[in-house]
């Protein structure tokens, strides 16, 4: 699971985190694009079939929307389940994510205030979760997508009695 | 004057908020009633509206304010500040008392001729979860005094108050020391007998060092901006509602003086043009003056460290008390269109405080020059070295590059989109012009935007430059970082470059150092944030994909302790 086709990193002497996310991400990533531009797609045609004088607009609005959800189903989710890496240490929540733009994100344990292990419907669907870490930071968060239930849960009980542990107000 | 102590330590604002409220009445109805029964304009007549609404804003607002003042209560235990007020919606509110950071007076210049002060008590963490401070609005100056001391009382060894130039002050120092707790009605004899303050003064305590006085030179930096057209436009209509109340035709007027001039339009516009951008500096001059009169940056004790105290207005006054503990760094920003004039505005990055609040409290100095921008704040942050007049790293050339690329791919792309309209006969092929004439300016942008940008650690510090509109330099306190971030998109992984972000709890919540190279950025992400990334970095340069367990290298942890 560790090993196999991971991402070049190139010159940046950072390594990859340890972990892939679950296959059913895959799926997970295809079902998102659905939900949001299927029905891009769908009222795109419909308009074209009720309102003929835009006709050649829409046709353009349409490929545009075709390539979107073709992207989406296609190459995203692959691409993705490429990119995508988590590690947790004593110290330390590591995640790569990211297609078009990669992101390697680190938040230190001794300054996170809350760890969940969150559910969104698709992800019931798949029996996923993600692992989402908050810091004092507004902008610090670090969401891991794509877990099995039971490793997020468990991942996240592990790093709240980490983080209870470490004193200071984590700012 | 005694004060109504109520019954469990409840007690009222004070009284005099409500004398204020019927001065804001009697005033407001003046207009209405001069043009009425003064000058004798028809009530009926459709010029006075504005002074009769006038009128009523005022009524309602003062009547509010005095319902507002019958039904408020606050009191200070002996772990909390309690406040509760309301008429319909009744709001408690309490703040224990070992959270408060900051404790800040206010006062508006009608509280200023009644001797109150308006006192915002803030907690800490109130910025993040989107609560406002406590506020008491309005208690005598004297108990506004007293609260600053009870409840961020500074530490044990302070030089006496300043004295000051009038009415001679209650010795509040000896007050704080016997009253450390709470009795609410230990305030009342600090009430001051005589109601009228006319000047600003010193209403806490002295400072251990003045960083930063008011400078009258620097209302030049104050005055050329944007805001002067907003500010003359919004004179222009006052005095235009206001004196068509009277009954005087403006209109009239400025047509019949136009036309007497006999000149052509242009010049007539001209003409406007000057002299609304000269009523909008001259507006603008006088409101430095008035805002930042009596100005004064200083680092003062506090109940745990140091403050960092600004103190300013001439008729309404505003102190802002910040926690030194809690500053985790400084930025300066330079407004491009005034790069020139070397305009520089100064905030301190802290934690607590509201970044984006109309008040703007983490602004330290007024608009001013960048050199005594980056002096006074390298004595804020204190240390040996500056480091906000540190060199900076510049980028690579690629980073130019990237900017040259989108500044000529959205012409270019507004150019395709508007030469398919054109084919499609929908806009005229003049519009092409546009993105003709888009071009050459995005251009200059990018190379503005280019050299804007810089790099160093500096210290303690991590410091980084950017910023096309407003070039902000930011020092950042390295050991406030939090998260890490590196991003890297797709033409950035071509052109070999990265962004490295900082996130910590304070300011904007992180600071983003755009475009560093590929190389560059691992070291200077190391060093942003000591410790964090050395598990990470692997041993190899290049192509590392196998990553085995604790292959943290020692060449990396080397680099990050140092």
């Amino acid at each position: 699971m560790t090993r196999g086709a991971g991402p070049e990193p190139g010159t940046l002497a950072l390594r990859p985190p340890r972990h892939r996310v679950e296959r059913r991400a895959v799926a997970w990533w295809m079902l998102q694009s659905l939900v949001l531009s299927g029905p891009l797609l769908a009222g795109t045609i419909t308009a074209y079939a009720l309102w003929t004088s835009a006709r050649p607009w829409l046709a353009a609005l349409i490929a545009g929307a075709a390539v979107l959800l073709l992207a989406g189903l296609l190459v995203e989710p692959l691409w993705r389940y490429r990119v995508h890496r988590w590690e947790t240490t004593d110290e330390a929540v590591y995640a790569l994510t990211g297609w078009l733009v990669r992101e390697w994100r680190v938040a230190p344990l001794s300054r996170v205030q809350t760890v969940d292990a969150v559910q969104g419907p698709l992800e019931q669907l798949l029996g996923l979760s993600t692992l989402r870490v908050t810091t004092a930071s507004s902008r610090g968060a670090v969401d891991i997508g794509g877990l099995d239930r039971e490793t997020a849960a468990r991942t996240a009980e592990r790093l709240s009695r980490i983080a209870q542990a470490t004193p200071g107000d984590a700012t | 004057m005694t004060r109504p102590v109520l019954p469990s330590g409840w007690q009222r604002l004070h009284v005099r908020v409500t004398w204020v409220d019927l001065a804001r009445s009697v005033l407001s109805l003046l207009p209405a009633a001069l043009s009425v029964w003064v000058f004798g304009i028809d009530p009926g007549s459709g010029g006075t509206w504005p002074l009769f609404g006038l009128a009523a804003v005022g009524l309602i607002g003062a009547a509010a304010d005095a319902l507002r003042w019958t039904f408020t209560r606050y009191r200070i235990t002996l772990t909390h500040v309690e406040l509760t007020t309301g008429v319909f919606r009744r709001v408690h509110r309490s703040i224990r008392r070992d959270r408060i950071r900051s404790v800040d007076t206010e006062a508006r210049l009608r509280h200023r001729l009644a001797g109150l002060r308006v006192v915002k008590i803030g907690a800490g963490q109130q910025a993040a979860a989107g609560e406002s401070a406590l506020r008491l609005d309005a208690v005598s100056r004297a108990d506004a005094r007293a609260l600053r001391r009870l409840l961020l009382p500074p530490a044990p060894a302070v030089p006496a108050p300043r004295e000051s130039p009038e009415s001679p002050d209650t010795p509040d120092g000896t007050k704080t020391s016997d009253a450390p707790l709470t009795q609410p009605d230990s305030l009342a004899p600090l009430t001051q007998p005589d109601s009228h303050a006319p000047l600003a003064q010193p209403d806490s305590l002295a400072p251990l060092a003045v960083f930063a006085r008011f400078e009258p030179r620097w209302v030049v930096y104050n005055m050329f901006n944007f805001w002067a057209y907003v500010l003359a436009a919004g004179l222009a209509w006052g005095g235009y509602w206001l004196l068509s109340g009277f009954g005087v035709d403006v209109s009239g007027a400025v047509s019949g003086l136009l036309d007497r001039e006999g000149t052509g339009r242009a010049w007539a516009v001209a003409a406007a043009f000057g002299a609304v951008s000269a009523v909008g500096v001259l507006g603008l001059a006088v409101s430095y003056f008035t805002e930042y009169w009596n100005f004064e940056l200083a680092r003062v004790p506090g109940r745990d460290g140091t403050l960092l105290r600004t103190r300013r207005g001439l008729f309404t006054t505003r102190e802002v008390n910040r926690d030194e503990n809690r500053i985790r760094g400084a930025q300066i920003s330079e407004p491009a269109l005034w790069r020139w004039l070397g305009i520089a505005d100064t905030r301190v990055i802290t934690t607590g405080l509201s970044m984006w609040a109309p008040s703007q409290p983490a602004d330290i100095l007024p608009r001013g020059p960048v050199t005594a921008a980056r002096r006074v704040t390298g004595q804020v942050l204190g240390g040996a070295d500056n480091p906000l007049e540190t060199p900076l790293a510049p980028h690579p050339h690629a980073a130019l590059r990237r900017r040259l690329v989108w500044a000529t791919a959205v012409p270019g792309v507004l150019a395709l989109v508007l030469s398919w309209l054109t084919l499609a006969g929908a806009v005229p092929a003049a519009t092409l012009w546009g993105p003709a004439a888009l071009w050459p300016c995005t251009l200059a942008a990018a190379a503005v935007a280019y050299r804007a940008l810089g790099h160093v650690i500096a210290g303690p510090y991590l410091v980084t430059r950017s910023g096309l509109v407003t070039r902000s330099t930011t020092a950042l306190r390295r050991s406030a970082v939090s998260t890490i971030v590196i991003r890297e998109s797709l033409l950035q992984r071509r052109l070999g470059l990265r962004t490295v972000s900082a996130m910590t709890a304070a300011g904007e919540g992180g600071y983003d150092t755009p475009d560093i190279g590929r190389d560059e950025s691992l070291a200077f992400a190391v060093q942003a944030a000591p410790g964090l990334l050395a598990p990470f970095v692997a041993a190899g340069a290049e192509g590392d994909s196998g990553c085995g367990r604790g292959d943290s290298n020692p060449h990396g942890v080397a680099t990050n302790r140092t």
